[in-house]
């Protein structure tokens, strides 16, 4: 299987040594490099027939070099010209990612589609967030062909900008759903958990890599009905060692992070304790207007149970969202293994799951592959733009050349 | 259109409407109507919901097409969110169930209260106290649009949640740039003036002596020379903690978010803190805007801490500690084998803790739970019949590591000589991070394997290996 796979994706993105990254000057591209402009055409063509290869990888082909996967390799012949924005699905603080097909597709191309997360430099820089795109660049190419992780295709720059290029998840996301629903009944929110149990899994065990944002909004739902996890912008590969930096979401915070002590991949079961008690009580266990009152809670780490929620249920929180990690569900002896066996996952076949051989809960109904209705509208992008200098270009592409 | 064709289910709801029509006798009859049919949908549905968590049926979960009436999910315009109903659902499900969870109002039975809010006269009577004077209560379904966090009882803000992310702290580079915090210098009084202030909050009750010291000693005096300065601005960027020395500030919020040029800019006095009072600490978590403005009242005195400085005080001690403890279980035999990971693992696991001079540690015929590293101070061993000292231990020696292995006795006892802290961790914390200690001592020695078949059966590790 994995030999295949690697064919195809020398077929189709047959890149080689060759190529040094693209000068960005104006001149270079006036010259019209025959050879630039063949290896693009090739590789929008390539971009085309992905989805027909598309399936789940196994951990370890996952795992494998990704400039030899099909998909997360950093394009040097890509640019923005090359798709047409059609829609805003999400925004950020210093991105935006828009619903993107070709610019010029081919007859039977003009539904595919794909997301493109737009990243200016300039705003990663003034946000002092070149350390956390760049990590999050790097663990989307390394964990691509994951079943329930955004599959960043490829990834490109410009002289400006920063540019991933994501398959579609035309559900939108289970913020969304959950929202509406109020909350999520035990079967659909065993399933949803047990998907984000085996990203986990995969993140700590096979990449050394702690997410470190898990809440409802980054987790969107496919066209099948099962789970993507996007906007790697906290992941992080930190192997052994603790790391320091603040980040993630209030209520989804572990107390470790709050306490500056040092953490882990420990805080996404945390997290996930957090959002398995969300998914059935429709809000996050530690609450308050003020969110230092928020963090006052989580350190003291007492979570309190709706009288209707099942046993099972309670005990895997608590063993999730317990303050010592010496003690926490998950990163205990036995990792993920241990939140596999609990009984409140007795029902799920994991292996099944993994090869998206069992029914998402919630379908979309979309009228095609480029249905935005599962995705809320937001505002246009603001007209004035801080330049990307060139004493910035000076002083920071370096930090950029690996994109 | 004989009535007989219409359905049963119709004929109840407009039957029930009637009685209620003459009960009330409403002025505004379209508005009851609407109230009426909107408050029989949310029960309908909430009971629903609430069958569906009990029974939790196989298969399916939340398919759409399980949903009773109209699809939820199915008919959404995009970006909107789905039917009115399904928004009134909500704000009733919210009021008699989950309030915010660690509240005190969040009792015991509440997620199992039926949503029994029968016909009752004022039909929007239950939801008075909250969002205001109920403008948007008496919207047509059609017309609730994404939700008012205002709305809900329990004030859960059910929009998206925007992430935080505080500067990116690398203590990699703090063992080269040899950084050490500021210092400045305190009267005693002052000192423990500072200290009585911040011990109710949570960010410094954890600290150890050696953190709370540094931070202390870290905060700087800032004079406040007259009335009227606004020392921090709604909607600001925070960078800094406040501890009030003396005088007296007032605290604003504005409505709109930000302080507002203008007489009225200030918006709302909500408070005053004087001597002894702090503000701002989100500021030592990450750069959130200010929630407030504060307003000095007179000539006063402040303490200023910056986020940078404390956190960096907490990494770096959490650091040096964790590398510290590392050290000193790459030097105990017991644990030669194990994986950096697994050292960082304990490491992370140790417990600080100290004892005054004189304390016996261990005692000699205990069963023994835990093993120790002197972190700092002396301690001596005794063994009984010997009126002496048999050893003495000093920073870095370690004890009792063999009750990781089995339970016998304490063959010895340490008495501490001085003030000691020693990091401590039980069997059973050491089990449950990595697995019985045998196994691991068994990878660079299998010899021990045969030597003690009877471990093997519960060793995990010795099956994969």
């Amino acid at each position: 299987m994995a030999a295949v796979v690697h064919k195809v994706s020398e077929k189709l993105f047959h890149h080689g040594s060759q190529g040094n990254r693209e000068d960005h000057s104006a001149s270079a591209h006036d010259r019209q490099d025959s050879g630039v402009e063949r290896a693009r055409e090739e590789e929008k063509r390539a971009l085309m027939q992905w989805e027909e290869h598309k399936r789940p990888l196994s951990p370890g082909q996952v795992h494998s070099d990704p400039e030899r996967k099909m998909v997360g390799h950093s394009s040097n012949v890509l640019r923005q010209e090359d798709f047409e924005l059609v829609k805003t699905l999400g925004t950020g603080t210093f991105a935006r990612v828009w619903l993107v097909r070709l610019s010029n597709p081919r007859q039977g191309d003009e539904n595919k589609v794909f997301a493109l997360k737009i990243l200016r430099k300039v705003d990663v820089i003034r946000l002092k967030q070149v350390e956390h795109v760049r990590n999050e660049r790097n663990v989307l190419a390394a964990v691509a062909g994951h079943p329930f992780i955004t599959t960043m295709v490829a990834s490109f720059q410009s002289l400006d900008s920063l540019y991933m290029l994501l398959d579609y998840c035309p559900g939108g996301e289970v913020f969304s759903y959950l929202r509406r629903a109020r909350r999520f009944n035990e079967p659909t929110s065993q399933l949803y958990a047990a998907e984000i149990v085996l990203i986990l899994e995969f993140l700590h065990e096979h990449e050394g890599v702690a997410y470190r944002d898990l809440k409802p909004e980054n987790i969107l739902i496919d066209a099948e009905g099962h789970l993507k996890l996007v906007d790697f912008g906290f992941a992080k590969k930190v192997d052994n060692r603790e790391t320091y930096t603040l980040c993630g979401t209030p209520e989804y915070l572990a107390p470790e992070v709050i306490r500056n002590t040092g953490h882990g991949t420990a805080v996404d079961w945390w997290a996930f304790g957090i959002l398995v008690y969300e998914f059935l009580v429709g809000q996050p266990p530690f609450w308050d207007q003020n969110p230092m009152k928020i963090y006052e809670q989580i350190v003291e780490g007492r979570v309190r149970f709706p009288s209707a929620m099942s046993p099972d249920a309670r005990d895997l929180i608590s063993g999730l969202c317990t303050v010592d990690t010496s003690k926490r569900l998950g990163n205990i002896q036995g990792g993920a293994q241990t939140v596999k066996n609990h009984p409140w996952f007795r029902n799920i076949d994991w292996n099944a799951l993994y090869n998206r051989k069992v029914n998402g809960p919630i379908v979309p109904h979309l009228r095609g592959p480029a249905d935005t209705r599962n995705f809320d509208e937001y505002e246009p992008e603001s007209e004035k733009r801080e330049a990307y200098t060139k004493e910035l270009s000076n002083e920071w592409d370096d930090y950029f050349k690996d994109f | 259109m004989a009535a007989s064709s219409l359905p049963s289910d119709y004929s109840n709801e407009i039957s029930a409407l009637n009685r209620e029509i003459l009960k009330a006798q409403p002025a505004d009859t379209l508005q009851f109507c609407a109230n009426f049919f909107l408050r029989r949908l949310e029960s309908q549905r909430a009971e629903f919901l609430l069958s569906q968590q009990h029974s939790s049926p196989k298969g399916r979960g939340m398919a759409e097409s399980t949903f009773p009436g109209n699809n939820p999910f199915g008919t959404s315009p995009s970006g909107g969110f789905a039917s009115g109903g399904m928004h009134r659902l909500q704000e009733e499900d919210e009021n008699d169930t989950v309030a915010s969870p660690t509240a005190s109002t969040f009792a015991q039975a509440d997620m199992d209260r039926a949503h029994a809010s029968s016909a009752g006269e004022d039909t929007f009577g239950n939801f008075a106290g909250f969002g205001g004077p109920g403008k948007n209560r008496a919207a047509p379904p059609s017309a609730i649009g994404p939700v008012d966090p205002q709305s809900f009882p329990s004030n859960y803000n059910l929009n998206r949640r925007t992430s935080v992310s505080a500067e990116s702290l690398n203590p990699a580079s703090s063992l080269n740039d040899n950084w050490s915090p500021p210092y400045h210098k305190k009267s005693s009084d002052q000192q423990s003036r500072l200290k009585a202030a911040v011990s109710g909050n949570f960010l410094f009750s954890h600290l150890d002596d050696e953190q709370s010291a540094q931070v202390l000693g870290a905060l700087q005096e800032k004079p406040i020379p007259t009335k009227g300065i606004k020392v921090i601005q709604q909607g600001d960027v925070g960078d800094y903690f406040y501890v009030v020395e003396n005088g007296n500030f007032d605290i604003f919020v504005n409505k709109s978010g930000k302080l507002e040029p203008g007489p009225d800019g200030l918006g709302q006095k909500v408070g005053s803190v004087g001597p002894g009072g702090s503000f701002g600490e989100l500021a030592l978590m990450y750069n959130a805007p200010r929630a407030a403005t504060v307003a000095s009242t007179e000539q006063s005195t402040l303490w200023a801490l910056d986020r940078v400085t404390f956190r960096r005080i907490l990494m770096d001690s959490a650091f040096q500690r964790r590398r510290m403890y590392e050290g000193f279980l790459e030097e105990v035999p017991l644990l030669s084998s194990l994986t950096p990971y697994e050292r960082s693992k304990i490491a992370d696991a140790l417990e600080t803790k100290k004892y005054p001079a004189g304390t016996t540690i261990i005692n000699e015929g205990d069963v023994g739970e835990s093993f120790y590293i002197l972190e700092s101070g002396d301690a001596e061993v005794y063994k009984r019949g010997v009126d002496k000292a048999v050893k003495r231990y000093q920073k870095g020696d370690y004890f009792g590591e063999l009750a990781l292995l089995n339970d016998a006795p304490r063959a010895a006892s340490v008495v501490s000589t001085s003030e000691v802290k020693v990091a401590t961790l039980g069997k059973n914390g050491f089990q449950r991070l990595l697995g019985p200690v045998e196994g691991i001592m068994r990878r660079n020695d299998p010899s021990k394997a045969s030597a003690s078949d009877d471990i093997d059966a519960v060793d995990p590790l010795a099956k994969g290996a």
